[in-house]
């Protein structure tokens, strides 16, 4: 297949299908399908491993026990006493990025001139979707600044070390999740672009090989890239 | 495709000049750090993970800039 039709075929997003509710028209395309995919996996998954705790953990409850006990740790070190609030949003959005991340690996490729039953591309590499998460985080950043400094404390806030800086620290409300949203974006994109050039040049043998970087620890670190930011951002507000 | 939208396609990738000298940069200070100091390394580490990606964003800014001229015509 030409090179330039593939990549702009890549660049789409299918409509699978849509909904009409009173004359409006909301269009539900591969992502968001996608993403329900990996939110039914997460909820499934949760629930079959917290199903019957004991006192004394054995087996997989171990691994969960370190994990939890990993969060709590990093949310403590970064949100002082009130980590309780965040760290089940932090360990949310961590989980999901992973998941949605890595979910792309086990997607079907296509044989013998045959197209693939269906596709998992990630979710991640739709603007809306990291646009969504960014936009979650930043409106956490000010719920939490409220509930730390209070109404009349937060608008204080605003105008500090100098009055001059009010626009600047206002923007600032525009410039983290764009930033944050942009950043995962474009690293998955990337990834997700170099992958089906590798997959349309060379089918056989050499994509596993990159794979490992742009599918496994690209996503990975994008994942906790976004985390550590998101986690950054919400200590600078609370704190 | 118009050419000088390859062009400017082109030349948007150029960020990615910024992101490397600062990746680079970020990488060899982080590397003297912890042969000074093996005990500070986790601080370390985390420390220069936010920096790469801090310094990593010019690059995917013009990245996006470009798959936007591509796409967008």
């Amino acid at each position: 297949m030409d090179l330039g039709k593939r990549l702009i075929e890549a660049l789409g997003f299918q409509t699978v299908f849509t909904i009409h509710i009173g004359g409006v028209n909301i269009a539900i395309t591969e992502t968001v399908v996608i993403t329900w995919v990996v939110m039914a996996l997460l909820i499934v998954v949760s629930f079959l491993v917290t199903r019957n705790l004991k006192e004394i953990p054995t087996g997989f409850q171990t691994i969960l026990e370190s994990f939890v006990e990993f969060l709590n740790n990093f949310s403590k070190e970064q949100f002082g006493h009130s980590y309780y609030i965040y760290a089940p949003y932090i360990g949310t959005i961590f989980l999901f990025l992973i998941v949605a991340n890595l979910l792309p690996m086990f997607s079907p490729i296509g044989a013998f001139g045959r197209a693939p039953l269906f596709e998992l591309k990630p979710p991640t590499r739709d603007i809306n979707m990291t646009a969504a998460l960014a936009i979650m985080t930043i409106l956490i950043v000010i719920v939490g600044g409220f509930k730390k400094r209070g109404f009349k404390g937060w608008f204080k806030h605003l105008a500090e070390p100098i009055p001059m800086m009010v626009p600047f620290n206002l923007m600032e409300f525009i410039i983290k999740p764009m930033s944050l949203a942009l950043r995962l974006f474009g690293n998955i994109l990337g990834a997700f672009i170099i992958m089906q050039l590798i997959e349309a040049v060379a089918p056989i043998g050499i994509p596993p090989v990159f794979s490992l970087y742009f599918d496994i620890i690209d996503g990975l670190i994008q994942a906790l890239v976004f985390t550590f930011l998101t986690s950054l951002y919400i200590a600078e507000a609370v704190e | 495709m118009d050419p000088i939208v390859a062009i400017g396609a082109g030349i948007a990738v150029l960020t990615g000049l910024g992101a490397g000298v600062g990746i680079g940069l970020a990488t060899g200070k982080a590397s003297d750090a912890i042969s000074r100091q093996p005990e500070a390394s986790g601080k370390i580490q985390s420390v220069f993970f936010l920096g790469i990606a801090l310094a990593e964003a010019t690059a995917i800014y013009g990245f996006v800039i470009s798959i936007l001229l591509i796409v967008m015509k």
